[in-house]
């Protein structure tokens, strides 16, 4: 179960592409492309301990969204106000939690999950 | 339609921290405004926000931006481009532009007001120095606040999250900016998150005021500090402290922190924006020596800046350069340079981190003696 911090709805299915290290979205995340650190998170579900970095990121994450090239939803240990602010503009779900899975069944409302079948 | 929008965005973003609660604001100041730091896709926000016909419901600020006002700064067409439909899109909301990292000078916050500023240095300003309330917001969260006129109610918009956890104890006597904002470094990064009580220190200059905010807030997450005797009603803070934590700080500290200078091409002083006090101390120096032999940048306000008149001009003469609305920080100009020396503890840490330009400390008088070495 993870914490809904900006709650979406309904239920996905989705690869999860993890994160070992905080990284910026000013920087590390392409707008154009929807690459994040290198890897296409573009409808995936990202996971990553904190977002770190300049006060700009929300812009970045927005823009990515509006051309249809953002994660479905983030999935973080320590959300901040940055964070949280940058969900909420780009329209994508946040919760607070750790995922091990490499795919899951996610309900973006309340945070429950289970296993890719 | 853009100002429903601002609302549902800001109650969301309260829904998540606040528990849905939010505090009307008096104010506004906002970052994220240079071309160099948003770039083209915050612009589009910006665009995006303007042609939606959104407009700011209180008074509104905004932080230095790449180009300085009169045009000192050397920069290519494609920054001074990007710049200018920033400025367009800031106009057409309703912000102010008089692009300041010190808008305190002018927006005299009374104690116990609610504000939605972003830029840590002016923030950690109005807490600590006048118990005007803000939280750090991200940029785009008080541009938002701007225009819905309301910002989530988190801790710091509270007295019970404004209580001091960490009593710092110094005996510091009148110090001059450098050792201020070496201080705060020091209380920054040896508690990160907590709120200090600091007792026995003095901060006798405007300068030094500054340069401790601006340092506090960039070696840590920290936006405010209660000073014994400094902070408006810190007989109440200290009442209502939950000390669970103390740390010491000594002049040996200060020196340690220290590195040796090495010889600059250029001496900067404004990081927070200089004063009027700091920059008339600078000119009247220069007068006695005559024309310094490497180039003394200087940022200010627009205010102070035209409030300098002939002295601009006249400061010139001596190679000081004094510029207006934009900074070392945040101008590509930073670049053409290969080490800088400065009393600013912000601009060490940010100008290597955005222009990989080497950046030494230096007390005021010795950047001065520096400029002619």
């Amino acid at each position: 179960m993870l914490n809904p911090i900006v709650k979406g709805s309904g239920r996905v299915r989705a690869q999860v592409v993890k994160f070992s290290t905080p990284l910026s979205f000013l920087g590390d995340l392409d707008p154009e492309s929807g690459k994040l650190g290198g890897v296409d998170v573009v409808d995936k579900i990202v996971f990553l301990p904190f977002v770190k970095g300049s006060t700009v990121g929300p812009y970045v994450l927005w823009g990515a969204a509006k051309r249809g090239k953002a994660p479905l939803a983030i999935v973080v240990e320590k959300p901040d106000l940055m964070l949280i602010t940058a969900c909420v503009l780009a329209n994508i779900p946040l919760f607070q939690g750790r995922v091990e899975e490499d795919c899951i069944y996610l309900d973006l409302g309340v945070g429950t999950y289970e296993k890719c079948r | 339609m853009s100002r429903e929008y601002a609302k549902a965005v800001i109650y969301k973003i309260a829904d998540a921290v606040a528990g849905g609660e939010v505090v009307p604001i008096e104010t506004a100041h906002i970052s994220g405004v240079s071309y160099l730091t948003i770039g083209e896709i915050g612009i589009e926000f910006l665009e995006y926000l303007a042609s939606g016909g959104a407009k700011v419901s209180v008074f509104t600020t905004a932080n230095p931006a790449a180009v300085d006002i009169h045009g000192f700064l050397e920069l290519d067409d494609r920054t001074k481009q990007g710049q200018r439909r920033v400025i367009k899109a800031l106009v057409e909301l309703g912000v102010n532009t008089t692009f300041t990292c010190a808008p305190y000078e002018f927006v005299l916050t009374r104690a116990r007001t609610f504000h939605a500023w972003a830029e840590s240095n002016a923030i950690t300003y109005i807490n600590t120095f006048r118990d005007a309330w803000s939280d750090k917001n991200p940029g785009p969260l008080a541009l938002l606040s701007a225009i819905a006129g309301f910002v989530p109610k988190t801790q710091l918009y509270t007295l019970e999250g404004r209580r001091p956890t960490v009593l710092v104890k110094a005996d510091l006597d009148s110090l001059d900016t450098l050792e201020a904002g070496v201080v705060g470094a020091l209380i920054g990064e040896m508690i990160g998150t907590s709120i200090p009580y600091v007792k026995g220190i003095r901060l006798v200059h405007e300068s030094s005021r500054r340069e401790f905010a601006a340092a506090l807030s960039t070696y840590s997450s920290i936006v405010f500090a209660v000073l014994e005797k400094i902070t408006p009603n810190w007989e109440e803070y200290l009442r209502h402290a939950d000390i669970t934590d103390k740390i010491q700080i000594s002049e040996l500290d200060i020196k340690k922190y220290l590195r040796d200078v090495k010889t600059p091409d250029i001496i900067y002083l404004g990081c927070p924006f200089s004063d009027i006090e700091t920059l008339m101390w600078v000119i009247n120096e220069v007068k006695k020596r005559g024309p310094a032999k490497r180039p003394i940048y200087i940022s200010t306000s627009p205010g102070v800046y035209s409030s300098l008149g002939g002295l601009v001009e006249e400061a010139r003469r001596y190679n000081v350069v004094i510029f207006s609305g934009s900074c070392l920080v945040v101008s590509p100009h930073t670049k053409k340079y290969r080490i800088i020396a400065t009393d600013s503890l912000k601009a060490i840490y940010y100008i290597p981190r955005m222009h990989g330009v080497d950046v030494v400390p230096c007390k005021k008088t010795q950047c001065i003696e520096l400029a002619y070495a």
